[in-house]
């Protein structure tokens, strides 16, 4: 029943009721900026890739080990706005999560702290429609982390990638595995050149390059709103 | 900014123009590029506002427009155009992406504060198309292996002869000649008090003063060359000859500070580089037997190695291997007439093609005629026919095969009396028929290696002064020369050629050389030149001004980088015991190179579009 109601009320109005008892500081900045109309058409809006290394998929238990942030605006990303930082963990990381991101724990430690990195990306993301593959991963971390430190939902208008590629392969009646809709395979698809894998910031940039891919071809339509590529939140 | 983003950095550093940005300005270059995804059949700029942007290719493929809508070039990955920059000096071009593509941008007033700030990148840009095709010249050298003989690392200081033959200011021309057949040097320095007023050549002595009927008592500074241009001792050995070459000069003083050192001479370069050269002339001249001969010309492939590793130019290949085959034509017609007797009337060996115009690489074929006096009975004919056996027959077996359009010697309708020629080059320059024209480069490239040069010389002065005056016939011979037209560049692995279509091998020969060839041609009889050299033609086209200088000095600079590369392969393939062709695979061209090549097709393409309007070639049926 409660689901039910939250979907009537738009995003803005649950900002709006998470800002009257936000705490001052980074969390009550984030919600005060309002976020993007989602009736807007998609090639005016403030976009925000991000992509998160973690040291597993659960927000509760696992930790967040670095992130690659970069924005877009006008249907161009903007190199200039690339950002990557390690964040420093509060718990040593596992031996074989090391291996796949090549962040080991002296390096890690150079980071900064993991409150730093949440404002930092509280600020960035302020009215931005986030751009995520695979979106749960970095809501879910984010989310948990406003819990903890600001005792706050998180919310944010997301696109994910990875259901807009789930969506173009359905459309065009293609026969579906699981591997395709990784990142990296999406990409070969649309001819995107191949970046090194498991960087938070070549993947949110990849992520970026994808999600102009994959509306490419809407950019010849009239109007085209951004609720049309929205994942439900 | 984060340097995480090092793939797209390392693929700006790979690619023109940002491979001439020093390592530590691509970091904040990165910050300012902009990536964009553009559907096929997007337009470039999407509007006006984007038009001073760089784009530069990531992914997919962009189709250029000039401002009538005609294809100009098709760019692939890593490819770039501007469409419309203050900065750059760009106009006027559009484009539209074929493919779905990645592009990255990057704004003009970064590209212009990137010239201000660096160098090497503003004359990336600012560098005419001549100075950025004489700079690839010494970049394609870089391959090159650095061996001790080689041209690159050696500096003239250590190529000079030791002794400097000089004389003061106001030497009679008699003395200077004198002290030059005492020193036996080619060349001698006008000095004042030990400061270089100028120089003094063979060739300024048989032009500026033999021609002129001056006396002996003359000055020598009324006949040197003024204030020469000098070179350092510690100039490189290539750079000295790239400067001779663009010069049209053999001779260069060299200085050590301020202190005069002696003169560097083009044979003091190439004896350095070729010195098994002279050693094959000895061989040549001391052979024997035909059989002797071809003992030694087998070994010119392996002299041709040994020159491309020292780092010579193409032209200076082409004067080399001449020259050989020019002994080797000699020797045989004299151990010819050593078996069949003194000839009965004076006669000239001719050659034609590349062996006249010295442009010829080692596995050419053979093109040559006799030109005989008009003395000749018709019972003596015979001799010459035996002579053209005999001396064509060795060459063929010395590598150097029949020619396939029997242009030879031994064809009795190219061995005639000098009136029968005079009757065929009348006939040439009167009605310019298609099957003249094709033996044009043959027949309007003559130089006589062997006999009377009098009985070829008068004839030459005939055909220049007709063919000249001829607007007909310039008109054909311009027609001929734009047969052959230079692609509009590379595509991925495939050469544009102008209608759009695509080719898999670029044949360097006949879409880079013989256009110039063919257009050099047309400019010397156009100025009655009796120049064959495409080289000499040209300068002379410009001292004559049928060319301005600057056409001139961007065509010299496009053949011998074209003819440089056509060098390279077909040297890596004499090393590896390959057949010769012209045919470069696409692929085996660096970016740079790629780039360097667009601009040597567009001097060709543009002075073949002015030949065709100077001579209205499309009026003609």
């Amino acid at each position: 029943m409660w689901h039910f109601w939250r979907r009537l009320r738009t995003l803005n109005q649950r900002r709006e009721t998470l800002l009257q008892a936000a705490p001052e500081g980074a969390m009550r900045r984030y919600l005060a900026t309002p976020f993007p109309d989602p009736r807007c058409d998609f090639r005016q809006l403030a976009y925000t890739a991000l992509d998160f290394e973690t040291t597993g998929l659960d927000p509760a238990r696992d930790e967040l080990l670095s992130f690659g942030i970069v924005d877009m605006r006008d249907m161009s990303i903007a190199l200039g706005t690339a950002q990557h930082e390690i964040i420093t963990p509060e718990r040593a990381i596992p031996a074989q999560s090391a291996i796949i991101h090549g962040i080991l724990d002296d390096r890690a430690a150079e980071g900064i702290p993991f409150d730093k990195a949440l404002e930092l990306l509280l600020e960035r993301l302020a009215g931005k429609v986030l751009i995520a593959h695979y979106a749960r991963i970095e809501l879910g971390f984010l989310g948990t982390a406003c819990k903890r430190l600001f005792g706050s939902e998180f919310l944010i208008p997301t696109v994910d990638t990875l259901l807009l590629g789930h969506r173009w392969i359905e459309r065009r009646k293609l026969y579906l595995q699981q591997t395709d809709l990784r990142l990296h395979s999406l990409r070969t698809r649309f001819a995107l050149p191949r970046y090194r894998a498991h960087n938070a910031l070549t993947d949110a940039l990849s992520t970026a390059e994808l999600f102009l891919a994959l509306t490419a071809q809407r950019r010849s339509e009239n109007y085209v709103p951004l609720k049309e590529f929205l994942k439900r939140v | 900014m984060d340097i995480e983003l090092i793939e797209i950095k390392d693929f700006l550093a790979r690619h023109p123009p940002f491979d001439h940005l020093p390592e530590e300005a691509l970091d904040p270059l990165l910050g300012e590029i902009l990536i964009r995804y553009l559907r096929r059949g997007s337009s470039i700029p999407a509007n006006d506002g984007e038009a001073d942007h760089l784009y530069l290719v990531r992914t997919g493929a962009v189709a250029l427009f000039d401002d009538k809508g005609k294809l100009q070039e098709k760019l692939g990955e890593g490819d770039y155009f501007i469409p419309r920059c203050e900065e750059t000096g760009d106009i006027g071009l559009t484009g539209r992406t074929e493919e779905d593509s990645l592009v990255y941008m990057a704004p003009c007033d970064v590209l212009g504060r990137l010239r201000k700030a660096f160098k090497e990148f503003d004359a990336f840009f600012s560098a005419g198309t001549n100075e950025r095709l004489r700079k690839a010249l010494t970049g394609i050298n870089d391959g090159v292996s650095l061996a001790s003989n080689n041209l690159l690392s050696i500096e003239v200081g250590d190529l000079i002869d030791q002794r400097l033959v000089s004389v003061e200011s106001g030497t009679s021309v008699l003395q200077a000649a004198q002290r030059m057949t005492e020193c036996s040097v080619s060349s001698l320095l006008v000095t004042r008090d030990g400061d270089l007023l100028g120089i003094l050549t063979d060739k300024d002595l048989r032009r500026r003063f033999i021609c002129q009927g001056l006396s002996y008592e003359t000055p020598v500074d009324a006949i040197m060359t003024a204030d020469p241009i000098r070179v350092r001792t510690d100039t490189l050995g290539f750079e000295a000859l790239l400067r001779m070459t663009r010069m049209g000069v053999h001779h260069l003083p060299v200085m050590e500070g301020d202190q005069l050192s002696g003169v560097i001479s083009t044979t003091d370069l190439i004896r350095f580089q070729s010195a098994h050269g002279p050693y094959l002339v000895r061989e040549i001249l001391r052979a024997e037997t035909s059989a002797e001969l071809q003992n030694t010309a087998r070994r010119l492939p392996q002299f041709q190695v040994q020159l491309v590793n020292g780092g010579a130019t193409a032209e200076h290949i082409g004067q080399a291997v001449s020259s050989i085959t020019d002994a080797l034509t000699r020797r045989l017609i004299q151990l010819a007439e050593a078996a069949l007797g003194p000839a009965p009337v004076p006669y000239a060996w001719v050659a034609g093609g590349s062996q006249a115009r010295r442009e010829q690489t080692s596995y050419s074929d053979q093109d040559n005629a006799l030109i005989l006096s008009d003395a000749l009975r018709p019972e003596q004919a015979s001799y010459f026919e035996h002579l053209a056996r005999l001396v064509c027959d060795g060459l063929n077996a010395c590598g150097f095969y029949y020619c396939p359009g029997d242009a030879m010697a031994t064809n009795p309708k190219w061995r005639k009396p000098v009136a029968e020629w005079r009757r065929y080059f009348h006939a040439w320059i009167e009605k310019p028929e298609p099957m003249a024209l094709m033996l044009s480069s043959i027949f309007f490239d003559l130089r006589v290696i062997h006999g009377e040069r009098g009985l070829f010389e008068g004839l030459q002065q005939e055909v220049l002064a007709k063919s000249r005056k001829n607007e007909i016939f310039l008109a054909f011979m311009a027609a001929n020369a734009l047969t052959h037209r230079p692609p509009l560049g590379f595509f991925r692995t495939f050469v544009l050629i102008s209608d759009g279509a695509h080719d898999k091998t670029f044949d360097i020969k006949h879409r880079g050389i013989v256009p110039i060839i063919d257009l050099a041609r047309v400019y010397a009889l156009a100025s009655g030149s009796p120049a064959v050299n495409t080289l000499e033609r040209l300068r002379d086209a410009a001292e004559h001004r049928v060319l301005s200088d600057e056409g001139a000095a961007n065509m010299i600079d496009a053949l011998a980088f074209i003819a440089t590369l056509r060098m390279r392969h077909q040297t890596s393939q004499l090393r590896q015991g390959a057949p010769v062709d012209n045919f470069l695979p696409p692929d085996d061209l660096s970016p740079l190179e790629r780039n360097h090549l667009k601009e040597a097709f567009k001097v060709i393409a543009t002075l073949q579009e002015s030949l065709s309007i100077r001579y209205r070639v499309g009026n003609l049926g």
